[in-house]
């Protein structure tokens, strides 16, 4: 329960947070952090244009993609307390409710029958399912060096202790950060600001939506990336006392929206054929975590 | 009343003799109430009473056991469900033949016999019986996959098949002569004794050959994806939602002998498995025939299934029961699972190739307007064999990763490695389905129609979709009864091995009850969709709703051919995977001093890495080698009058001697 508000909190600064970085970053002094929610507000009260070509899915698409993301944030706990829903395996459950909410906004970019949508999604299906082993063997890691295997279990055992325990923090860090990048389709893997349709992922995909939907559509992002962010903050938090751990998972929260802002400034995306590899070099990573638990646990004996 | 039972079943021979016009009718008749009688037979043994009696056959083949325990009875229920719901699709499917009185006829009496066999296959426990019944069983699906046989490529496929089928039966063949020799029996009891005194490693991989040339592990797959395309979409929908587990049937079967070297077949399994599922969906993702896309699903899901016995092998090994559990379990309730979205799958699609007369989802689009149940149909079951929660394919999906996670656990660091790879694989396979059907359903249901049909598609009858509406509801009491299912599963795996007698199931119930917590949470979310919905509903009512041209980039004479097509979609896909997804193009280049090009055409499609590198090079040689003897064959009665003086003689000269 306490994740739940938590991660809303968050999310309502996150994507403003980024924003602001960036346009400090450039040197101008942009809109306050609220100013996402606000568009957001105003869209809900908007009518919609629907193409002639769509039909049934592209106005349930939206829908489904912000009901998969709440109720996958209801399985992420924070510290020694549970997310509302909490079993053993959660994390697979975790990750195949998002598949839902992608399947529906795939098809729904695919309903619309424009010659960019497509290519948008068959980009996003192709990342997405890259990503997918750097996130199962990270799970699996942890999952194998603590000996539990629901979120709330793993991170309540997760002790930082030993150096190579900094050094497993810092890679799960690392890609987690990285898999919210692809979920959310930003740097490096996706320019949110591009111009060009051929260029763009995740907005090419929702061109066409407007209104309520693409209000729905927009929060879900939002509350994704805190969702994301609240997993990295797990990592630390542990059994840390309340006191402590909230005020951490807002300092954490807030250096991650940070440090997506500044990369976003000063890096440029990369070529579209190398999205790909540099995906499957994430598995790596991941596969060092692995290599590092079996190291802790002694099994290389 | 057994007798009374079987007695019935030559009854329904009688099919042959009805006419025409009737003939659906009443095979659907008879193999509903073949199903019902044999279900009946079956029933007890799910609850764990084996049914066991000695049917005489004769002084040949002796004493012929027939035993139905739990695993028998579990495949003979998803036999007769499937084989029920896919004689009712068929009468729709096939009412466009009625003129043609000799294919129906053939086809009907087939398909009885055929459903009959698949039966049999599961109760008969000698090996000489079982052979029989398993070639009945080749041979009719054979000429139910011929049924359009004026089309060169569909006796092509069959032809393929038949081979293919009887390269199993020789392997099977040999592995039942092999306990023969040994032991002295057909009767299955005597692989306990085999595999008591001997080595279980050269046996099992000779029966896993066999039957797995019936279920499609890679490299033996390579009927699956002709045999499907060009069967009747009922045929493709029982054979890949049945026919194909019967190969897993049999290796679980030879797996419930098995007495030492768990660890070893399991590790060889699950990594056959693994590279199986993958294989699978990754040609499927790239197929533009969406029934050959469906026939490389199933190749994949057999790969999802043999991940489960390859779990549950190294349960044993291991002496983990939550291993074991998990493992068969998984794989037990995927092989209904499976049974269940792919025949909805196999019989949608169907409806489509119905009313478009084309398997090339290139040529479509725009369908779920013309065929908006259809269309649903084929999405649900897209979903659930995608693993998706609130699908069925969720639970048994998820009941796996559990066997995995539980299985990272042990302490060898190879076992360890494996499985983390095995999730890592698992994942991918999940990825891609989601990519291939997204794809499918995107490109065959939404947006605008490619090419101008030359029939308009219409909804197709009742009776077509009546057992796919049958399928989803038995779907759901997966999803939201799974305890049910799980409690079956765990009593009939209670008593599968001699290895596994004291087994305890307690940490597979506790996951059957992480399980049914799941199934109210997937109900939560239909509800939190729902209201979601409804809040969307109410606010937005009373705003403005306008309907316009799809965003062009300001283009305003878009096209239907401009359309992002299935081909694209998979192409990035297919480019990175390019060593193994065989792309070929036909096209003329154009030439350097071609000034005006001539209209040209392009065609590209992709090669089975397997077919193409190694089957179809191997059997070209053989037909190659095989004419350097040709020269006996001349056909000049002459040459084989002397062949024949020359035998004689032969046999003259060696008698004459004494050399025999």
């Amino acid at each position: 329960m306490l994740s739940l508000l938590l991660i809303l909190v968050a999310a309502l600064f996150f994507t403003g947070i980024i924003i602001r970085t960036k346009s400090l970053a450039s040197g101008r002094k942009g809109p306050g952090i609220i100013q996402p929610i606000k568009d957001v507000i105003r869209l809900f009260k908007k009518g919609s244009v629907y193409s002639q070509t769509t039909s049934i899915i592209f106005q349930i698409a939206p829908t489904i993609y912000f009901a998969s993301v709440v109720m996958a944030m209801l399985v992420i706990p924070f510290g020694q307390s549970k997310g509302i829903i909490s079993f053993n395996g959660d994390f697979i459950f975790f990750a195949y409710v998002l598949a839902l909410g992608k399947f529906f906004s795939i098809i729904s970019a695919l309903d619309t029958g424009s010659s960019f949508e497509g290519m948008g999604a068959s980009r996003e299906a192709l990342y997405s399912m890259f990503a997918e082993p750097a996130f199962f063997i990270l799970m699996g890691s942890l999952a194998l060096l603590t000996g539990y295997t629901s979120f709330h279990e793993i991170f309540a055992a997760l002790h930082v202790g030993s150096y190579i325990s900094y050094a497993i923090t810092v890679l799960a860090t690392f890609v987690l950060v990285m898999v919210a990048m692809i979920e959310n389709s930003r740097m490096p893997i996706d320019d949110p600001k591009t111009h060009l349709e051929l260029t763009m992922v995740h907005e090419v995909m929702i061109l066409d939506n407007s209104g309520f939907d693409l209000g729905l559509i927009l929060t879900a992002g939002f509350m994704k990336f805190a969702i994301y962010g609240a997993l990295v903050v797990n990592l630390f938090i542990g059994m840390v006392r309340y006191e402590y751990a909230i005020p951490m998972f807002f300092a954490i929260q807030f250096l991650m929206a940070v440090s997506i802002g500044l990369i976003e400034s000063f890096m440029a995306r990369f070529r579209m054929s190398h999205n790909a590899q540099f995906i499957v070099a994430l598995t790596s990573v991941s596969l060092l975590i692995f290599f590092a638990v079996l190291l802790i646990l002694g099994k290389f004996a | 009343m057994i007798i009374a039972v079987l007695l019935f079943q030559l009854v329904s021979l009688l099919v042959f003799f009805i006419p025409t016009k009737h003939k659906a009718l009443f095979a659907s008749l008879i193999v509903i109430l073949n199903s019902l009688a044999t279900s009946w037979l079956a029933f007890p043994a799910l609850s764990g009473n084996t049914i066991e009696f000695l049917f005489n056959a004769g002084s040949f083949l002796g004493e012929i056991p027939i035993r139905i325990d739990g695993l028998s009875a579990w495949f003979i229920f998803i036999i007769n469900f499937t084989s029920i719901t896919g004689v009712i699709y068929g009468t729709g499917y096939l009412r466009a033949y009625n003129e043609t009185a000799a294919k129906l006829n053939l086809h009907w009496l087939m398909f009885i016999v055929f459903h009959l066999s698949m039966v049999w296959v599961c109760m008969l426990q000698n090996g000489f019986a079982f052979l029989i019944a398993w070639e009945i069983m080749s041979l009719s699906s054979m000429l139910l996959v011929i049924f359009d046989h004026n089309n060169p490529k569909t006796i092509k496929a069959g032809i393929n098949y038949l081979v293919q089928m009887h390269i199993s039966v020789v392997f099977l063949t040999v592995g039942f002569l092999w306990v023969y020799f040994e032991t002295g029996t057909f009767s299955f009891d005597a692989f306990n004794t085999y595999f008591g005194a001997n080595s279980n490693i050269w046996l099992f991989v000779v029966f896993f050959v066999g039957f797995g040339l019936k279920a499609g592990f890679i490299p033996l797959h390579s009927w699956l994806p002709h045999a499907h395309p060009a069967a009747p979409s009922h045929i493709s929908g029982v054979m890949s939602g049945v026919i194909v587990k019967l190969g897993i049937y049999g290796i679980i079967r030879i797996i419930s002998f098995l007495k030492s070297d768990y660890l070893l077949l399991g590790e060889i399994v699950i990594t056959i498995s693994i590279l199986t599922g993958l294989y699978g969906i990754m040609n499927a993702a790239v197929h533009r025939d969406f029934k050959r896309m469906l026939a490389y699903c199933t190749i994949e899901n057999i790969g999802i299934i043999g991940i489960g016995i390859g779990i549950g092998l190294m349960g044993i090994g291991n002496g983990s029961p939550i291993m074991y559990y998990l493992g068969f379990g998984g794989a037990l309730l995927h092989v209904l699972n499976h049974s269940l979205f792919k025949s909805l799958l196999f019989y949608s699609a169907g409806s489509v190739y119905q009313q478009t007369h084309t398997r090339d989802m290139d040529k479509l689009g725009g369908l779920i307007k013309l065929m908006p149940k259809t269309a649903i149909l084929f999405l649900i079951g897209a979903l659930a064999i995608g693993g998706i929660p609130p699908f069925n394919g969720f639970v048994s999906e998820f009941i796996l990763y559990s066997g995995l996670i539980e299985g990272i656990k042990s302490n060898d660091l190879g076992q360890i490695s494996l499985l983390i790879l095995s999730i890592a694989g698992l994942s991918i396979i999940g990825g891609v389905s989601i990519l291939t059907f997204t794809k499918t359903f995107g490109t065959i249901f939404l947006g605008s129609p490619r090419e101008t049909l030359k029939h308009k598609p219409t909804e197709v009858s009742k009776t077509m979709l009546f057992p796919q509406y049958a399928i989803i509801a038995v779907m759901l009491t997966v999803v939201f009864a799974p305890k049910f299912y799980l409690n079956i599963i765990g009593n009939l795996l209670k008593g599968l091995s001699s290895a596994t007698v004291g087994f305890d199931i307690t940490g597979f119930t506790n996951y059957a009850s992480t399980i049914s917590n799941i199934s109210i949470y997937s109900a939560c979310f239909i509800g939190l969709i729902i209201l979601i919905w409804a809040i969307r509903w109410l606010a937005t009512q009373r705003l403005p709703v306008a309907s316009n041209a799809t965003w062009g980039c300001g283009y305003v004479a878009p096209n239907a051919h401009m359309q992002y097509t299935g081909k694209s979609f998979s192409k990035p896909l297919g480019k990175i995977f390019s060593f193994f997804l065989i792309e070929r193009k036909n096209f003329d280049e154009l030439s350097t001093g071609e000034i005006f090009p001539k209209e040209r055409s392009y065609s590209s499609y992709y090669h089975d890495f397997f077919e193409f590198r190694f089957i179809t090079r191997f059997s070209h040689q053989l037909v190659n080698s095989s004419g350097y003897f040709k020269f006996i064959q001349n056909g000049k009665v002459q040459s084989y009058v002397l062949y024949g003086i020359v035998f004689i003689l032969a046999i003259l000269i060696i008698s004459a001697l004494n050399i025999i």
